[in-house]
């Protein structure tokens, strides 16, 4: 163990307690791009928007520009988006199809597998003295799909991304394998900046059902069906809730594993949320019996809820976003959102999938709106110096964990607790001081049994 | 003095010129005002919080749509080819009525306290007009001033479809585009 930033001290996840200055440090934000972002495994497109051979996408792993690109095998690669000549930006595209990534500074040309293979003037300015087999664009170390979701990882010691995911992977697939055929992105993608650390998004969609009544109440009180909010009393869209999720529910789980965290409540239906276009929540029941016979029936009605695979990877049931909170300093993230789809939807329930999307979890979104305001608005509080020593509360549901014998897999508790928030913050620690990934994986195990004591 | 002379002389041969004349002069002025004032009416609304009365300028049937936009090379363009852009907003006047009633409960947190907005509308041009329907192409700038000092600035075009209703007029189409690739906002909280 090799705790350089005494990070250990921060987080007190048996006690329920973090020190905010983990939100605002310069140093820890740049420990956490080599020690978490360049060792985890992480989100960096779907399959479907790269379908044919030289389609590429550019994203970010933490804030190292990457370019992922469809092989002509089929296959699919990330290289570093950064010319090996001078540093340039070697593709400025938010995406498309090419032959060859040419470099705007003095026109380096790499092939779609990365290859330099040709640099002007080689033969009098080189003096055909440059091995370009030395000098290819650089390859993420590991790349890996899971159910269509494509991943990176510069880590060649980290466990194969479904070790990784662990009992993650059980929430994952109520997400992504409802029907056969899997899933797509549906539209383009939601770029969004907000000035908070990385850690407040990711952790809210890892543990916080807790903020939903409250912060976004304004939404829950319009979007309901009454006769004060449509005159005719009917919802926004056939088939809907006629309460927020918890208003009916039967009981809910929160789920905690390897710094992954989820929730949700059981619901008597196939209910999707208030917020979720009628057409769209209405082909949800239709393809019910479909999806109880691929994942049973608990998931199969899970059309709400959140979830975070540690570090920056999140979803929400039934509204369908997937996001990725790409870190830009201490104090600023890139909001980058997907909305998902089964691919055998019909075109007119993904047409409205993708509004209702945008309706509910873009940057307008009725829902989308409030939660950002929260974390700009902490994040400015900790500019003051005793803010930044003013120990946080994550108490919530301590010592009430438990493992279920009904198959919801995982250390769980109610699903307004903080589990998921203790078990994300310490797996953030034991990452953090950890020389490498025998190291965290033994710290993992240490800490959860200590958490847990279960 | 000779120039007004010589200018009055000189032949009028270019062709190029003359099409595009036929783009810029396409309505009588009377109706180019009466559309620029009854949209800096609208925008004053939004600007004074009369966001009821703002909906009343808004048609039944009304189409209401902000896209994003994304980046891709010219060569890539020329094909046909861009990354695939999508909804910021996609409201009928019932989504629109509903944002409203948000912005009326007191806990619509992004707007606690409500900021102040000034919606600037500019480059108005009245595209066609065929006795019920005007068309019309114009670019906004929304400032927003928020909570202590967080100040954002939203830029971009707009192109409106107004019918005759009355003495007045209603929006029935807006379709709007934003000039950011990231938008460089928390959110958005206000109308447009
Ligand atoms: S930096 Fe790319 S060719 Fe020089
Ligand atoms: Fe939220």
């Amino acid at each position: 163990m090799d705790d350089l930033l005494h990070v250990r001290s921060l987080v007190n996840s048996r006690e329920g307690t973090v020190k905010p200055a983990i939100y605002t440090d310069p140093d820890i934000y740049r420990l956490e791009l080599e020690r978490i972002f360049a060792r985890s495994w992480l989100f960096l497109a779907h399959e479907s928007m790269i379908p044919k051979a030289g389609d590429f996408f550019t994203t970010y792993m933490g804030e190292d520009a990457i370019l992922v690109v469809r092989q002509k095998d089929g296959s699919v690669d990330a290289y570093l988006n950064q010319c090996r000549h001078r540093g340039m930006r070697v593709c400025h595209a938010d995406g498309g199809n090419t032959r060859a990534f040419t470099c705007p500074y003095h026109g380096w040309s790499y092939g779609l597998d990365g290859a330099l293979n040709s640099v002007p003037l080689e033969k009098e300015a080189y003096r055909d003295q440059l091995d370009k087999s030395k000098w290819g664009l650089t390859r993420v170390t590991r790349v890996a799909t899971y159910k269509g979701l494509i991943f990176g990882n510069w880590d060649a010691t980290a466990p194969d991304l479904e070790d990784y995911m662990g009992d993650m992977k059980w929430y994952l697939d109520g997400f992504l394998d409802r029907r056969a055929g899997g899933t797509e992105v549906l539209g383009g993608v939601h770029k969004w900046t907000i000035d908070c650390n990385w850690k407040f998004a990711a952790e809210q969609f890892c543990s916080d059902q807790y903020h939903a009544p409250y912060t976004h109440a304004s939404a829950i009180q319009v979007l309901q069906p009454t006769t004060a909010n449509k005159a005719d009393g009917s919802p926004l869209g056939e088939g809907q809730t006629a309460k927020p999720v918890w208003a009916d529910a039967l009981g809910g789980v929160q789920f905690s594993g390897n710094g992954h965290g989820s929730a949700f409540f059981f619901t008597g239906k196939p209910d999707a949320n208030v917020w979720v276009g009628g057409q769209v929540s209405a082909y949800f029941r239709e393809h019910y019996p479909e999806a109880v016979e691929r994942l049973g029936e608990v998931r199969a009605k899970r059309l709400a809820g959140h979830n975070t695979m540690f570090p920056t990877l999140s979803w929400l049931n039934g509204t369908q976003t997937l996001r990725v909170w790409h870190p830009r300093g201490p104090d600023k993230i890139e909001v980058w959102a997907f909305c998902l789809g089964d691919k055998e939807m019909p075109d007119d329930v993904k047409d409205a999938l993708v509004k209702s999307h945008a309706r509910s979890f873009g940057p307008a979104g009725f829902l989308e709106q409030d939660d950002s305001e929260n974390w700009v608005e902490v994040q400015k509080v900790l500019k003051g110096h005793i803010a930044r020593k003013t120990d946080f509360c994550m108490q919530m549901g301590r010592g009430f964990e438990e493992r279920r014998t009904d198959g919801i897999p995982g250390l769980t508790n109610y699903t307004f607790a903080e589990t998921a928030a203790r078990g994300f913050y310490q797996h953030w620690a034991d990452m953090m001081s950890a020389e490498n990934w025998g190291e965290i994986e033994a710290l993992a195990k240490a800490s959860e049994k200590e958490l847990t004591n279960v | 003095m000779s120039d007004l002379a010589t200018l009055d002389k000189a032949p009028l041969t270019n062709e190029k010129l003359e099409k595009l004349a036929a783009e810029i002069y396409r309505v009588p002025l009377e109706l180019q005002r009466e559309i620029e004032q009854f949209l800096y009416f609208e925008a004053s609304l939004l600007d004074d919080w009369r966001f009821r009365d703002w909906l009343e300028l808004f048609a039944e049937d009304v189409s209401y749509v902000l896209m994003t936009n994304t980046q891709s090379q010219t060569r890539d363009r020329r094909r046909g080819v861009h990354p695939p852009l999508t909804y910021i907003f996609n409201e009928d006047k019932y989504q629109l009525e509903r944002r409203v009633a948000r912005l009326e409960t007191g806990m619509a947190w992004a707007e606690e306290p409500p900021s102040r907005t000034r919606h600037l509308v500019a480059n108005l041009r009245v595209l066609s007009y065929d006795g019920e329907v005007v068309e019309t192409a114009s670019n906004y700038h929304i400032h927003r001033a928020s909570k202590q000092t967080d100040i954002y600035s939203f830029v971009g075009t707009r192109r409106d479809k107004l019918r005759r209703v009355g003495s007045t007029w209603q929006i029935f189409e807006r379709k709007m585009e934003l000039d950011q690739f990231v938008l460089v906002a928390p959110n958005i909280c206000i109308l447009f």
